[in-house]
């Protein structure tokens, strides 16, 4: 069966890794994008997410750069986003080595580019990322431009929408979770995998091998990790693991496949 | 010398196949130029957009009369991976029904998400259930035999005799077919990590 998946996402400002708290607080430096990713590469991840976070046209090439790089090198599955708003965009990721392209603040403003995108790249192309956070107790809202943005979209509908929009794949990330490494939001996670039929990848909150198991088990089909993997001593390999003494269903281990 | 053709065909991501072939140290070009092909010793079709979209495509560009000269005729060691393996059926379903390239009889159909409600698409790595021995799998052991999947649409066939693999996503699909000279598999090697580095050494090594 469908292995569950392990992705870590590297948050990028000006071609430099960061990490911050609830996308806002808190900056660090988190090393140099590719050597970081050739060590994850050789845990055996499964995935990369790479977002950039305060696009510009210098931080776009520089990105484009980056994945060239990295996908010379290593040889899985990379999603590239931010600051997408055009077919260009996403052709020019895609030619420099993503498999997915990643859009958000573009697809709330023009709600026909997710389904115009995935026509002409293929759905499995396309991967929508929401990054919401509640407004107050219970109510969640979408919010945009990398969380300075708030929107009318409960995360569900809109999840929902980009669905019928043909997309390939769902990240959602919560805001309020992002970096705090208190554990995923699960009962979000279980209320879009009871409506969703694409792919969910979940973001925002990882900080220990208890909470990759709980994601799991609200429904989610990858869990996107940053923190728990650049500023802990727990890896892919030691995740996997764990998961997999747990009765998930994850890749072999590389060091037990050489 | 071992040469690999990776075809054009003006779609999408192909250089994530020649980054895996040049990091195994073999000489590939991603070209539609037929002399090109010609000179080639192997012939790999990468999988990238829609069925119907694909083989307009090839034909748009006058390869599907090529790649039939190179593999019929002069028997080159040939690699379809995902929409490239798809479009060698004979008809497909992807928006709309289409003609296929026609070399196998074989349709290629949506995965129904089944009674499980799984996703779709599949999406991820899943094991390979081989069966029966091919060198594109020499070496492999079942814990190795685990590749990236991503597709929403499988080919089906009644020709048993070509299935070399299948792979259970709620129930079991075709993920690799083989006969002769051709060898195509539903998965992506390019993007399968050792695993996938290592059938493309054992394709590259093929003398069918």
């Amino acid at each position: 069966m469908l292995k569950q998946r392990i992705i870590p996402k590297f948050l990028l400002r000006d071609g430099r890794l960061v990490k911050y708290r609830r996308f806002f607080d808190d900056e660090r430096m988190a090393g140099n994008p590719v050597s970081t990713a050739k060590v994850y590469n050789d845990y055996g991840a499964d995935e990369f997410i790479v977002l950039d976070i305060v696009p510009s046209a210098e931080s776009q090439q520089q990105v484009r750069d980056i994945v060239k790089k990295m996908s010379e090198e290593i040889f899985m599955p990379f999603t590239v986003g931010g600051g997408v708003t055009s077919l260009e965009d996403i052709n020019a990721l895609l030619r420099a080595g993503a498999d997915k392209v990643s859009v958000n603040s573009h697809a709330v403003r023009n709600p026909e580019f997710v389904a115009s995108a995935a026509r002409q790249f293929g759905d499995q192309c396309i991967t929508v990322s929401i990054d919401y956070k509640d407004i107050s107790p219970g109510v969640p809202r979408v919010f945009i431009d990398g969380g300075r943005e708030k929107t009318q979209h409960n995360p569900v509908d809109w999840a929902l929408k980009m669905q019928d929009s043909n997309c390939g794949e769902i990240l959602i990330t919560s805001i309020d979770r992002d970096g705090m490494m208190t554990g995923y939001d699960t009962d979000m996670i279980a209320a879009l995998d009871e409506q969703l039929d694409v792919p969910l990848v979940v973001s925002g909150g990882c900080g220990g091998l208890q909470h990759c198991i709980d994601a799991f088990g609200a429904g989610a089909s990858a869990v996107a990790i940053s923190s728990l993997f650049l500023f802990t001593d727990h890896s892919p390999i030691k995740l996997r693991s764990h998961l997999s003494s747990n009765g998930i269903n994850v890749r072999a281990s590389k060091t037990s496949r050489n | 010398m071992t040469s690999v053709a990776i075809i054009d065909y003006g779609r999408g991501n192909v250089r994530s196949v020649y980054n895996a072939l040049d990091y195994i140290g073999v000489d590939a070009e991603i070209t539609d130029d037929p002399a090109v092909i010609d000179n080639a010793s192997h012939i790999l079709l990468p999988g990238v957009g829609a069925f119907g979209d694909a083989v307009e495509a090839l034909h748009a560009r006058g390869l599907p009369e090529v790649l039939h000269r190179n593999v019929f005729e002069k028997g080159k060691p040939f690699l379809g991976i995902c929409v490239g393996m798809q479009v060698l059926a004979a008809t497909g379903f992807e928006h709309g029904e289409h003609a296929g390239l026609g070399w196998l009889d074989a349709a290629v159909r949506r995965i129904e998400p089944g009674p499980d409600c799984l996703k779709i698409p599949h999406m991820g790595w899943n094991q390979v259930d081989l069966v029966s021995e091919h060198p594109l799998f020499a070496g492999f052991r079942p814990e190795t035999l685990v590749f990236y999947f991503v597709h929403s649409f499988a080919v089906t066939t009644d020709d048993t005799d070509k299935i070399l693999g299948t792979c259970d996503y709620g129930a079991p699909f075709v993920c690799a077919l083989a006969w002769d000279n051709i060898v195509t598999t539903q998965f992506h090697p390019e993007k399968s990590q050792d695993s996938g580095i290592e059938l493309l050494e054992n394709f590259v090594d093929w003398e069918p």
